[in-house]
């Protein structure tokens, strides 16, 4: 890459072309997080970074890094017509509530079922994109106009995915800039921006998960950079935009409490304390405040905090309760044949098992999970590595607990969804080539976890979009890594723990082959025993298991490796002596 | 991405990554999509997969001619039953016969989208590896590799056999490894491989008048006894495959008479001189000449064809002209150049510009156009852009034909509703070429024209955009595009002429270089340059039998020349996006 006229420092090419202005233009609109770090937070504890803090406004990209941007830009808008989840109406509903209703209805408005459920940061944000989508269609943001599928709103709104995932594009970039190995941090970065977790659900099923990672992102480059106010009010931020990084809070607490506010030698800070919670508060003031001046606050938090869902989704999420449900199913079996007398089975699990649908998952053999079973466990798995942080509270150290406490609470949570996957993902390809050990955890899960990804886009013509992607990403993000870092193991033990990783990884090709081919073989044979017997019962209890047979295998067969790459990076931070 | 271990990755990857474009182009809408009650070619193709699993052969051509009835040759035919088949399998909704018309589940247009992606995997793709292979084999396998990512990424082809729906790449493919075995010297497949083509989709005859002349040229040039050896066997083997690909439709399988039915559906003449806005030389001049007011239909018949023949003329010329000026003589050659019968000919350079000669002299004047044929003279052109380096007027000229092209298909496009997959393939395959069509800085003739037609082109659009059309001229933006375009295709025609004369004077230089030493064409410098081909040749070796000596790695060096490597090959070309490690 010398030649002149295509060097990086030739004339930065004048890029014409609808992608190329977007992206020149819009990737000032990560500037708000940024300055809005640098104005509410007067009392920046880095001061000596002021210089370099507008820097990145010349947009000192290479030549790759704007190929990256316009290619991966170019394949998202090749999407637009791909399949979308429900969740594009509920965000196109948030448009039209935001737009057309006072903010003192925002949380009451009950027109579509999709009722407005994230914080008030977010409620802000859809307003804010509902004002040029009135000018693009005002039909968007008719409150009664359910379930508009026109192209106007489709590109719309997946035009604002694209566009706001520029905050993660930006902020992954400055990760690289100042990182201790920048080629590989280069890697990380491009896998970031490029995951196909992003693209499944994001770009596809329809989410704005890379614009929120995008800010959990640049708070852990201001903590990298020792900016640790600036970091808390990010997550602040972030909380506000989206509850589920609640998960992330206890590392986030324990990090800046014992780091920012508390001296080494155990001593509160107050100037540092105060002025930290000022800006939480602040923050929190400024989502929460006018909804507080209204009387609004129980109304609020009982549409962010439903309680009355079950222990699984519709489609287990693949943590510890897939493998306990069927754990529950294989001892049913079992004991329904008479083998194990002892064990009573409870009637209303027999139903419950069987089927994928969402509501309370009662176990037949196990005894029933409560809530409260749930906050236990996950509260004493995230106090063990809450210790180990409060001990050692390098930047290295926090995002490993950062990646547990999202983990644990993926684990042992109630009712979680497949896409929370996302909350471990991230943080863990941050550590993915610190060492070995790291990268081995990050392969796992990263493989295990996207391919858990898969069963949310069920449409055939997807199938093709989600595999050949994720493929191509293992490809090139997980090859170049396991070169620099692999280590041969030393033991017998561990020799046989890496044959067995191979093989379980080995595995997921043979998986898709028969989730791909299960179904059809299934319903060939279906349509073959309806024409001879048309008992109509046989039908009810016969088909419906085999019909989401595919979905426990896989969830149970990620939740295996899910639980090992969990297991693993507990083991991993635990031992760490640092 | 080019460390050692992932060498062996990148051509997979590669494809992978073409696969996943051209599988999320097809995610968008196709022609005909939710229009009753013809609907548009995705119909078209899927009524040829209902009708030929469920009726007998002898009235393929005959049924129902009224709706989409079949029209392209049996291969064509044979493939559609395939599918046909192997769909009905999965569901027999699909196609059934009648109450399958415009059928539009998800389901079938997913299983419609699959088959044209496992053809174009099958064939066009294979060809494409091959080409790079087998063309462009002295180069570094990077630059074989950036190619190899230019033609399988091409937007046109992409746009409307993935997009609009057809499939063109599978009677590309077949052209393209009819090429490829010339080159390698295996004349009979190539011309096998040729037969498929034309019997897959007819445009293919847009080829014909340069792979005939080729392979005559060919016999010449092996002097009378081994060429007249080879034309028997091409005869031969040409006249069997076509009967193979006929056999349905002749006796002892059908009267004598049923042949007329393919023959007749394949060839409609009783269609009018052009239908839509086409970007050649009759919809173009039309704006002035309203032709179909002034001549009669048979009078506009005979003058197509007349400046068709005139438009390839020159291709079959300079390459029988080359044929015979370098024919093997035995009488003066020394025993060794006789014994040895080279199995390429000096004359293959010409093959790619005599393709590009005449497939564009059939876009331009002949009859019944329409304006996906273009997909046609784009294939030589591209060919020849991936082998040329980005100084070179052939690259600027490829990246404006192939820009031009797509641009000409916008009406269709648009109707297709396939804007976002236009704007998102174009930007896309420019930047993996690092080619910025409004870039200013270098001074030169097509540089500048390119400037103006991209200028053109981008206001037109941006004027759609903005303005509807008056209701006095409401094909006023169609008629703009062909003006835009068609100068553009005539350029290109113009310049194939214009360089095939140059490959085959260069090449009557060097071949005659027993008798005539001074020419005064370039000699010196060709001449030097042939001097470090033979070590390039050597090395690569691939292609070439350990026995080879004086003449191959003369013609391997010729051809690698004429595809503009002769004056790129010094220059790395930093057009990918690939981080470059080293």
């Amino acid at each position: 890459m010398s030649q002149t006229h295509l060097s990086p420092t030739a004339p930065r090419p004048n890029l014409s072309l609808a992608t190329g202005e977007k992206g020149t233009h819009t990737l000032p609109d990560s500037i708000p997080e940024e300055s809005a770090a640098a104005t509410k937070g007067p009392e920046d504890a880095a001061p000596a970074k002021k210089t370099g803090r507008f820097s990145w406004l010349k947009l000192d990209m290479t030549r790759t890094e704007w190929d990256i941007l316009i290619g991966s830009t170019c394949l998202k808008l090749l999407l637009f017509p791909a399949y979308r989840s429900t969740d594009f109406e509920v965000h196109r509903n948030w448009l039209a509530i935001t737009h057309s209703l006072p903010i003192s209805k925002w949380y009451y408005d009950t027109t579509s079922e999709w009722t407005l459920d994230y914080p008030p940061f977010f409620a802000y944000f859809e307003k804010l994109l509902s004002i040029p989508a009135y000018f693009v269609d005002p039909r968007i943001v008719d409150l009664n106009n359910l379930n508009y599928g026109a192209w106007s709103v489709v590109a719309y709104q997946r035009a604002t995915v694209v566009v706001t995932e520029l905050v993660l594009g930006a902020a992954v970039l400055r990760f690289i800039r100042g990182a201790e190995n920048p080629a590989m941090q280069r890697i990380i970065s491009a896998s970031l921006f490029l995951h196909p977790g992003f693209l499944i659900v994001d770009h596809i099923h329809f989410q704005y998960n890379g614009f929120m990672f995008g800010i959990l992102l640049w708070s852990l480059l201001m903590a990298r950079n020792d900016r640790k106010l600036a970091s808390g009010f990010l997550f602040a931020v972030l909380l506000n935009f989206k509850h589920i990084y609640l998960y992330l809070a206890p590392a986030y607490f324990v990090y800046l409490l014992r780091s920012y506010c508390v001296s080494p030698t155990y001593t509160l800070l107050p100037a540092r304390f105060l002025s930290l919670a000022n800006a939480v508060i602040l923050t929190f003031l400024a989502s929460l405040g006018p909804f507080l001046l209204m009387g609004q606050l129980p109304q609020l938090l009982s549409r962010l905090f439903p309680f009355t869902r079950g222990l699984n989704h519709a489609y287990w999420a693949p943590n510890f309760w897939a493998l306990v449900t069927a754990a529950d199913r294989v001892l049913l079996k079992v004991v329904s044949r008479g083998q194990l007398g002892g064990l009573s089975i409870n009637e209303s699990g027999v139903a419950s098992t069987s089927r994928g649908l969402v509501g309370d998952t009662v176990f037949a053999v196990l005894p029933t999970v409560k809530p409260i079973h749930t906050f236990a466990i996950t509260v004493a798995f995230q106090t063990i590595y809450m210790g180990k942080l409060w001990t050692n509270t390098s930047y290295k150290s926090f995002v490993t607990a950062l990646t547990l406490c999202g983990f644990t609470s993926y684990m042992f949570g109630w009712h979680v969804h497949e896409k929370a996957i996302l909350l471990v993902l991230v943080p863990l390809s941050l550590l993915a080539a610190e060492s070995n050990a790291y990268f081995r955890t990050f392969e796992i899960a990263s493989i295990a976890g996207i391919y858990s990804l898969f069963p949310l886009l069920f449409t055939p013509a997807e199938t093709v979009v989600k595999i050949v992607y994720s493929a191509l990403w293992v490809l090139f993000v997980l090859r170049p890594i396991h070169r620099q870092v692999y280590q041969f193991p030393r033991t017998v033990t561990f020799v046989v723990i890496d044959f067995l990783e191979r093989l379980y990884l080995a595995g997921f090709p043979l998986l898709q082959i028969f989730v791909t081919l299960f179904p059809l073989f299934a319903r060939r044979r279906g349509a073959a025993n309806g024409s001879v017997s048309e008992h109509s019962d046989g039908e009810e209890s016969g088909t419906s298991p085999l019909e989401f047979l595919p979905l426990m295998v896989t969830s149970v067969y990620c939740a295996v490796g899910l639980v090992w790459a969990f297991i693993r990076l507990s083991v991993i931070y635990l031992a760490r002596k640092d | 991405m080019h460390q050692e271990n992932m060498k062996a990755w990148v051509v997979p990857s590669l494809v992978l990554a073409s696969i996943w474009v051209k599988w999320a182009v097809g995610l968008g809408s196709y022609s005909g999509q939710g229009t009753p009650p013809m609907f548009g070619d995705y119909e078209a193709q899927r009524h040829w997969m209902e009708l030929t699993i469920h009726l007998p052969t002898r009235q393929w051509y005959t049924y129902d001619l009224q709706y989409w009835g079949l029209d392209y040759p049996p291969l064509t035919a044979y493939v559609s039953w395939l599918c046909g088949i192997v769909g009905s399998w999965v569901d027999p909704l699909w196609f059934a016969l009648d109450d399958s018309r415009g059928i539009e589940t998800s389901g079938s247009k997913v299983f419609m989208r699959a088959t044209v992606l496992f053809f174009d995997t099958l064939v066009y793709v294979p060809a494409l590896v091959m080409f790079a292979r087998v063309w462009q084999g002295t180069r570094s396998s990077r630059t074989q590799n950036l190619a190899l990512a230019l033609l399988l990424l091409q937007p046109a082809l992409i746009l409307i056999d993935f997009g609009h729906f057809q499939y063109n790449s599978v009677m590309l493919g077949f052209t393209l490894f009819a090429m490829n075995f010339f080159a390698t010297g295996h004349d009979l497949f190539g011309a096998v491989c040729f037969v498929l083509s034309l019997g897959f989709k007819q445009m293919a005859l847009y080829y014909a008048p340069a792979i005939g002349t080729y392979l005559l040229a060919k016999c010449v040039y092996l002097g009378p006894s081994a060429g007249s050896k080879l034309f028997i066997r091409l005869a031969i083997i040409t006249i069997l495959s076509f009967l193979a690909l006929f056999l349905p439709f002749l006796p002892p399988f059908a009267p004598l008479s049923a042949i007329l039915d393919p023959i007749t559906r394949i060839f409609p003449f009783n269609r009018g001189l052009f239908e839509d806005k086409v970007a050649n030389f009759w919809c173009a001049t039309n704006v002035v000449l309203k032709w179909k007011l002034w001549a009669p239909q048979g009078a506009l018949i005979k003058l197509s064809t007349a400046l068709t023949a005139f438009g390839f003329f020159p291709a079959v010329a300079t390459l029988l002209f080359s044929g015979y000026k370098l024919r093997v003589q035995p009488a003066t050659g020394d025993e060794k150049s006789t014994s040895f019968l080279p199995k390429q000919t000096p004359i293959l350079p010409l093959l790619p510009y005599a393709l590009l000669t005449s497939s564009l002299s059939f876009f331009l004047f002949s009859f019944q156009v329409h304006e996906k044929t273009i997909l046609v003279p784009l294939l030589p052109m591209t060919l020849l852009l991936s082998g040329s380096s980005p100084e070179e007027v052939t690259f600027e000229l490829g990246m404006l034909m192939n820009n031009v092209a797509v641009f000409s298909m916008w009406p269709l496009l648009k109707r297709d509703d396939l804007g976002v997959q236009y704007i998102a393939l174009l930007v896309l395959w420019n930047r993996l070429l690092g080619y910025n069509p409004f870039r200013t800085s270098r001074r030169s003739y097509i540089r500048l024209l390119s400037l103006v037609v991209y200028t053109a082109a981008f206001v037109l659009h941006l004027a759609e955009l903005l303005i509807s059309p008056p209701t006095r001229l409401p094909d006023i933006f169609p008629v703009l595009n062909v003006l835009i375009s068609t100068p553009v295709f005539v350029l290109v025609w113009l310049w194939s002429i214009k360089r095939a004369i140059e490959v085959s004077w260069a090449l009557g230089g060097l071949g005659s270089r027993s008798k005539v030493t001074q020419k005064p064409v370039s000699n010196s410098s060709t001449a030097t340059k042939l001097h470090r081909f033979p070590v390039e040749g050597g090395a690569d070796g691939k292609a070439h039998g350990s026995t080879s000596d004086i003449g191959l790695p003369r013609a391997s060096g010729m051809r690698t020349m004429s595809l503009g490597f002769a004056q790129g090959r010094r220059r790395t070309i930093p057009r990918s996006g690939s981080v470059d490690i080293n």
